[in-house]
């Protein structure tokens, strides 16, 4: 494995306004009692992975071992926040496991912590099951890599098991393009106008506003479809207007499942949801640490959600209307101005446009990014999974990942908000949509 | 407007405002295999309707007119008003 020099690390990594944004989630999860804002991946392989050998690829990375050994320092009106690099020749933690059940992840895994306090921001488990298959999972803080940044770790971690040379320009992000301080004040000015609007009271979301999270467990309910399903799905996100790809379709579908709980309680509101936008040029190799995240947002009356098209026809008005704003890079600027501002008082701005309100519920997706990834450390993938870090409120979170043509739904929850009978009105109802919508 | 005016035009916006620096694109390239997501080809869309002054009909939008440059350029001849 080709080896690395220390010394070429960066001692400093600059925070983006999207990771600092991480910082104000972080704040608003502890003061909720929730859970953490960890980040997992699970790779299922058919054949048990040599342990020897997997540590040894982890071991190899610079940039794993890059976040093992920083420590964050925090901003202030004239410096931005900062990772700071240590060197402090901490390497990653992998950890053996055996579970009798197959494909079961242990609890201990699913539970443990990284905090912005912790001195590893990664941390690995190998999972070995009697039929001599295995479990790879990869648990990192999201505030360092988000989907993006995570498909090329991957990538990267391929290209050390090849005993391929590494490439540091894709590895961190580059100095950031000086805007001019009127076109961030007009900007963000514009930015914070559009939010305060798209967010206005009333909204309802699963979680109240001021609930305390009274058990910080992070719950997970996986629901596959098969290869023929996926085909079906897409075709039906297609006839029901999604012309730019999926996505808008899946939205859709979430939001009539959470619309269907709303009726249940009868609780007044909108629907309001944030959905990321990859802010990297297309086709770039990096960077791979950092969030280069932005948002659309977007409002759904009650008349606006009376059956799948309509919804799908009014959430691609919304998102042609941002784009031509360009309200994303407008946000990225808002986020990165952000960055001056005292956590506290940042949290204080945030909280206050939605009244405490963050969003309806969450949804991401993973696009295309896993749906070719065949193989991890040269081994063929059986199965990959991923969990997502769980913002409270509103404390449920939707994954759509599709890997090797099937796509696989991944709902995050807290037990505390989504009781066992609404996990099964929420799957079975999913499924309705998606499969006869 | 001849074809390839069109193509050169579209190319040039996607390389200088969508593409990382080192991606290389022509009239054939299949714009998904180089990175462009559903959110840029919304970009492209709106940079169309604005530039040659047409309105792409749901009709139209189809992944067949999306996959390279030569089949968004082929698309706004048809909807010239020019077009016959």
């Amino acid at each position: 494995m080709t080896p690395f020099t220390k010394s070429d690390l960066p001692e400093k990594v600059i925070l983006s306004g999207a990771d600092c944004f991480h910082l104000v989630l972080d704040k608003h999860a502890k003061k909720h009692g929730a859970g953490g804002n960890v980040m997992r991946k699970v790779f299922y392989f058919s054949n048990a992975l040599s342990f020897e050998k997997t540590a040894g690829i982890l071991k190899s990375s610079p940039v794993i071992y890059w976040l093992c050994n920083i420590k964050l320092v925090h901003g202030s009106l004239l410096k931005k926040p900062c990772w700071k690099y240590t060197d402090a020749g901490r390497e990653i933690i992998l950890r053996r496991h055996e579970s009798a059940n197959e494909n079961e992840i242990p609890g201990d895994i699913l539970i443990r912590d990284i905090t912005i306090e912790s001195e590893r921001f990664i941390e690995a488990d190998l999972v070995y099951y009697p039929s001599g298959s295995c479990a790879f999972v990869l648990s990192w803080n999201h505030i360092l890599l988000d989907a993006k940044g995570t498909t090329l770790l991957f990538e990267h971690l391929n290209l050390i098991s090849e005993n391929k040379p590494h490439n540091f320009d894709i590895f961190f992000p580059a100095k950031e393009k000086h805007t001019g301080v009127i076109t961030y004040i007009r900007n963000m000015y514009k930015v914070k106008k559009f939010v305060q609007t798209s967010s206005r009271p009333p909204v309802y979301s699963i979680a109240d506003a001021g609930t305390i999270n009274n058990d910080d467990r992070t719950l997970n309910k996986t629901i596959p479809f098969t290869v023929d399903e996926t085909a079906i799905i897409s075709d039906h996100a297609v006839k029901a207007g999604s012309r730019f790809g999926p996505t808008l379709y899946f939205i859709a579908c979430c939001a009539h499942v959470i619309q269907s709980l709303n009726r249940q309680k009868n609780k007044p509101g909108d629907l309001w949801l944030p959905v990321p936008y990859d802010g990297r040029l297309k086709g770039s190799a990096g960077p791979l640490i950092s969030n280069c995240v932005s948002f659309l947002f977007y409002r759904l009356t009650k008349d606006e959600l009376n059956n799948v098209p309509q919804t799908v026809k009014c959430l691609s008005e919304q998102m042609k209307a941002q784009i031509k704003d360009r309200i994303p890079q407008k946000y990225t600027m808002f986020l990165n101005m952000m960055r001056h501002v005292p956590l506290w008082l940042y949290y204080f701005l945030v909280s206050r446009t939605g009244k405490g309100v963050f969003a309806s519920f969450l949804y991401t997706s993973t696009g295309d990014n896993f749906n070719d990834l065949k193989s991890l450390f040269g081994e063929p993938l059986s199965k990959l999974t991923m969990t997502p870090a769980l913002t409270f409120p509103p404390g449920l979170t939707f994954v759509f990942l599709k890997h090797d043509q099937a796509l696989d739904i991944n709902i995050a929850y807290s037990p505390e908000i989504i009781n066992h009978n609404e996990l099964l009105l929420i799957e079975q109802k999913l499924k309705e949509i998606l499969l006869n919508c | 407007m001849d074809t390839n005016i069109i193509i050169s035009e579209i190319k040039k916006y996607i390389e200088n405002n969508i593409l990382a620096e080192a991606v290389q694109v022509n009239a054939d390239t299949n714009l998904k295999q180089v990175g462009i997501d559903s959110f840029s080809t919304v970009e492209i869309i709106l940079f169309i309707e604005r530039r040659f002054g047409v309105s792409i009909p749901d009709e139209k939008l189809v992944p067949d007119n999306f996959k390279t440059i030569q089949a968004l350029a082929s698309t706004v001849v048809e909807l010239m008003p020019d077009a016959s």
